[in-house]
């Protein structure tokens, strides 16, 4: 007799239900059922080792994706947690940054000790953030988001204009060259003025936060967040206070930017406005995003992929290795059998090579340049036409009819998605090859806008987040 | 007085390409009760698109057809081109998202914008492009209102921004197709059952909006003279305010937020000085945000608990 | 019971833009009474609880729960004032799991600060604990339906009827002295609605709440009420027993039109 809908068969269910399916689902089973706390603790093991194992240059990188890191989580407290959406979260870190810089700099020969600046600029920030948490009683969503985007945008004119502003006349800022000489912290006899030093101190910061936020996160302050985002109205009407948590989540997330921003003068020995344009808080974004908003072990997890990204992209090899391999990826997701995939590999040789044919027959091999100097790009030279004088303008060329071409191929099923793909992916590889492979930070923001844009339709829960319902 | 007056002229050039801008964001946040982030890229690409085919007519100093062709045809260009990168925001990155949460279409738009701007970059380069208005459109000819000599180019924008707004109010009112975008800014779902097709509605919207960015676009490269990847950020952010200043969703909101804007503009910059103009707008629409969100002529939220 | 009604509405009177939602109406809820609100759509009922709950303020008039004002405070402060409500578009929190809806509602009445969470203090530690059973003490009282395993599930996965009862259990944890169902019964089957009627007894009898319901089903209203009041157009049309308003010619020319009555 089947006992379909009794309510232990109801039970069973959930467990039988693969919450994670695909190649990755056993795994993530498994994984799951490790504490998190240990978890916690093989990650920073892991970390506390690579600056062991790698050079400076190394160690940097690694600074720049904990200070990243930290910047994911503190915005997921806002975001993602409490589901305010703070496009100004930048300005949280610049203040931190430059107030620091301002009290531990030459700047205006003010130099306090570290246990004084470092709790003062926290509690700055936090204050910071609780004022711009007041706009967020009366607006919400996209509203909220342009007013905070403009406070952000408000907050880099005052730091560039600074000395410029009427009645003026003392140098708070430096203007456009920002504050130079800033000092490491001084903690217990110790200056942090290397880079293994403040790689630890990120690393410690990182471990404890992550804890006190995960401690926060499963109690009664967590759960309001939540029922905050679930739904504001219904929140208020059980006995949530939703201001006062709009706030503390706004002067949460802003403590933790402006305690990141103390750290980050120390290491670049300076502070400059460019650190903090929109482009870094789009790449804190998509960090989160990647990662899988709401969840810390994403934030980190996208962090450190979005933080050594740059550098796979800088070294040409590396970066080929990476462009090809997430080709090779995404031909076998678009496509549902391996015949499909079979018939566009030899589409593509039939075509490079006649296209090549007819191009040389045309012109001569005078239109060729060299290849470039990876693996990949000189095993492709003779299939692929890697063109000299031309290079740039058929690159643009290519680069629209690519770009169409792929939205062409969103839109087409079955066997017409497979004709489209053939010139597609050449024209991809075309372009690669013969101008993005030449412009990695070109490349990295079409990357990360174009990472943003395709997560939100295709998978917007992230790596790690879970998929959520949502009231339409 | 005659720097009032010019700085008045001034206002109203920089105002009416506000607007156009505007005009777009306000009407798809109508029909969609969505910013469109990447509105901003989409007037950028149209005033690289009527560069592009200045270049191909023989450029401003070897034109092979006369001003005024060449002038149409740029801006027609733009508008296609607008009109393209507008059409493909919508199908590939807001439709799919259209039952998501709020987070999601403004975090995909932040994306497009991003990746926009990026692909201008790659097309175009760092270099900023220059239209040499006045090689194109001599200083010498112009009018002459009263104590001040206003420039030819500058007539032209006032005058298209002019006729083109008159045009599509009156499309808004009479025409079907009108009346059924203002049907789903009024009410999407009543729309859709009384038969609209809510699908072609918004995307004849977005159509319009990146249109009409188009020829902002071309405008400002005639005007001002330097076009570049980056100009789509700021002056988005400035049409933005201005829509919502004027009222975000209506359309006479968003010409006057967008002449309001413009007058705040070019006052700040003659009076005080340059380097607050920013600041200024930046303000004004934090205060509005603020005080009244609804703007000037637009209608309040009604939430029905 | 205690003389002061729980519950007290006098001269209330609220439009939006001109039009007129409700006018002048007086309600009076007795501690441990139930009573019900009824009219045909648009009669003003979700409107009344939206002003008694603090979503909106009223234009005239004044709201007193246990004799106090509650004029002028917002759906925070009088739901920590003993106010709880059902919603009938029904607004239970679908990503997170049957037992954190509930025990989210008990915010109110909890003080861990958020520095003794991030430290997991012993007294945090306990009110956790203390917050956990209350939750599923509430979730308990419906039997079957919302018991054991269930509590873990998110609240997206319960069926319609089962996230009805998750928002009662809610609005129950908050403690409430008085408790608002706003159609509690809608696009319930026979079955089910035998089941609320049951309920909101019990929920009486067995937890003594005070009880203000709108309800469009005639059988819920007859088997649950000690007092019915009938609305239309924003004005009270009929009080009394449920025999004495659904007899009234006025109830049944508001619901069948008029002239209906005198076909009786």
């Amino acid at each position: 007799m089947s006992n379909i809908g009794v309510d232990s068969w109801v039970a069973e269910s959930a467990e039988r239900d693969e919450r994670y399916t695909g190649w990755a689902g056993p795994a993530r089973r498994l994984l799951d059922r490790v504490p998190s706390g240990w978890k916690l603790l093989v990650f920073l093991a892991v970390a506390a080792v690579y600056p062991l194992l790698v050079p400076q240059a190394g160690v940097r990188i690694g600074i720049t994706a904990l200070l990243l890191a930290m910047l994911a989580i503190g915005l997921n407290t806002v975001v993602g947690w409490a589901g305010l959406l703070d496009l100004g979260y930048i300005a949280f870190y610049g203040f931190g940054a430059y107030f620091y810089a301002m009290v531990s700099s030459d700047q205006l020969s003010v130099h306090w000790p570290t246990w004084v600046s470092i709790p003062v600029v926290v509690a700055a920030s936090a204050l910071l953030g609780a004022l711009l948490s007041l706009p967020s009683r009366r607006l919400v969503g996209d509203y909220l988001a342009i007013m905070t985007l403009f406070f952000a945008q408000v907050f880099l004119e005052v730091i560039v204009n600074f000395e410029r502003l009427p009645g003026v006349d003392i140098d708070l800022t430096g203007g456009p060259n920002g504050i130079i000489g800033v000092e490491p912290w001084q903690l217990f006899g110790f200056s942090l003025n290397t880079f293994n030093r403040n790689f630890y101190l990120l690393l410690l910061l990182l471990g404890l936060l992550i804890a006190v936020l995960r401690n926060i996160d499963e109690s009664r302050t967590g759960r309001a967040w939540r029922a905050l985002r679930e739904d504001t109205l219904a929140a208020a009407h059980m006995t949530t206070p939703v201001n006062r948590l709009k706030m503390l989540a706004f002067a949460v997330g802003a403590a933790i930017a402006g305690l990141t921003g103390t750290i980050l003068g120390p290491v670049q020995v300076g502070v400059f406005p460019n650190n903090f344009q929109l482009l870094f808080l789009i790449t804190i974004y998509a960090a989160l995003i990647l990662g899988g908003l709401g969840s810390i072990p994403g934030a980190v997890l996208g962090a450190v992929a979005v933080a050594f990204t740059p550098e796979i992209l800088r070294n040409p090899g590396t970066a080929g290795w990476l462009f090809y391999v997430a080709l090779a990826v995404l031909l076998v997701s678009l496509l549902r059998k391996r015949a499909m995939v079979a018939s566009v590999f030899v589409g593509l040789a039939v075509f490079g090579y006649a296209l090549r044919f007819t191009l040389l027959a045309i012109w001569d091999e005078s239109i060729l340049g060299a290849a470039n100097d990876t693996f990949l790009s000189r095993l492709l030279d003779s299939w692929l036409l890697i063109l000299g004088p031309a290079q740039d303008l058929a690159s643009n060329y290519a680069f629209v009819l690519a770009v169409g071409g792929m939205l062409g191929v969103i839109v087409a099923k079955g066997w017409w998605r497979v004709a489209l793909l053939v010139p597609t992916v050449y024209l991809a590889v075309f372009v690669w090859e013969n101008k993005l492979a030449l412009q990695p930070s070109v490349t990295r923001q079409l990357l990360f806008g174009g990472v943003l844009v395709v997560m939100m339709a295709v998978r917007p829960q992230g790596m790690l987040g879970t998929r959520r319902v949502e009231i339409t | 007085m005659e720097f009032l007056l010019q700085q008045t002229v001034n206002g109203l050039t920089l105002g009416s390409v506000y607007a156009l801008l505007a005009l777009g964001y306000s009407m798809v946040y109508g029909v969609l009760k969505f910013l469109n982030f990447a509105h901003g890229e989409v007037y950028m690409f149209g005033a690289f698109a009527g560069y592009g085919v200045l270049t191909v007519l023989g450029g401003p100093t070897g034109l092979l057809v006369p001003v005024w062709l060449a002038l149409t045809l740029m801006f027609v260009g733009a508008m296609v081109v607008s009109s393209g990168v507008g059409l493909a925001l919508e199908r590939f990155a807001y439709r799919p998202l259209r039952s998501a949460s709020r987070l999601a279409p403004l975090i995909s738009a932040i994306g497009a914008s991003f990746f926009l701007q990026a692909a201008a970059l790659l097309l175009f380069s760092a270099n900023s492009r220059s239209y040499d208005a006045p090689t194109l459109i001599p200083i010498a000819n112009g009018l002459t209102i009263g104590p001040i000599n206003v420039w030819a180019v500058r007539v032209l924008v006032i005058v298209t921004a002019v006729v083109l707004m008159v045009l599509l109010t009156w499309w808004v009112r009479s025409s079907r197709a009108g009346k059924a975008v203002r049907a789903v800014s009024f009410d999407t779902e009543a729309a859709a059952m009384m038969g609209v097709d809510v699908d072609r509605v918004i995307v004849v919207t977005f159509l319009i909006g990146s249109a009409l960015a188009g020829v902002g676009g071309v405008m400002v490269g005639l005007v001002f003279g330097r076009i570049f990847h980056f100009m789509g950020f700021i002056a988005g952010l400035k049409a933005f305010t201005a829509a919502v200043v004027g009222g975000i969703g209506s359309i006479p909101g968003a010409m006057l937020g967008g002449l309001l804007i413009g007058f705040a503009e070019a006052y700040t910059t003659a009076y005080i000085s340059s380097t607050f103009q920013n600041l200024i707008v930046f303000g004004l629409l934090i205060a509005f945000l603020l005080i009244r969100p609804s703007g000037f002529l637009g209608r309040p939220e009604l939430v029905k608990v | 019971m205690s003389t002061t009604p729980i519950l007290e509405v006098r001269g209330l009177s609220k439009s939006f833009g001109g039009l007129s939602v409700i006018k002048d109406l007086d309600i009076t809820v007795g501690t441990g009474e139930v009573v019900s609100v009824i009219g045909p759509n648009g009669a003003g009922k979700t409107t009344l609880f939206n002003l008694i709950s603090g979503i909106y303020q009223p234009d005239e008039g004044n709201i007193m729960l246990d004799g106090e004002s509650i004029m002028g405070s917002g759906p925070d402060q009088i739901s920590n004032l003993g106010v709880a409500r059902t919603f009938q578009t029904l607004r239970v929190f679908l990503n997170m799991t049957v037992r954190e809806n509930v025990m989210a509602a008990t915010y109110g009445s909890t003080k861990t600060r958020m520095w003794q969470s991030a430290l997991r203090t012993p007294a945090a530690r306990r009110e956790e604990d203390e917050v956990r059973s209350i939750a599923e003490e509430k979730l308990a009282f419906f039997g079957d339906r919302l018991m054991g395993y269930r509590w873990d599930q998110p609240a997206y996965s319960l069926s319609y009827a089962n996230r009805r009862r998750l928002e009662i259990a809610r609005a129950m944890a908050t403690n409430p002295r008085l408790l608002m169902l706003d159609e509690p019964a809608a696009g319930m089957n026979p079955a089910e609605t035998h089941e609320i009627t049951e309920l909101i007894g019990r929920l009486r009898e067995e937890a003594g709440y005070s009880i203000l319901v709108i309800e469009h089903d005639m059988h819920v209203v007859e088997g649950i009420s000690d007092r019915v009041i009938a609305l239309d157009h924003g004005v009270k049309i009929a009080e009394g027993s449920f025999e004495d308003v659904a007899e009234d010619p006025l109830v049944i020319e508001a619901y069948l039109g008029y002239g209906a009555a005198s076909t009786e």
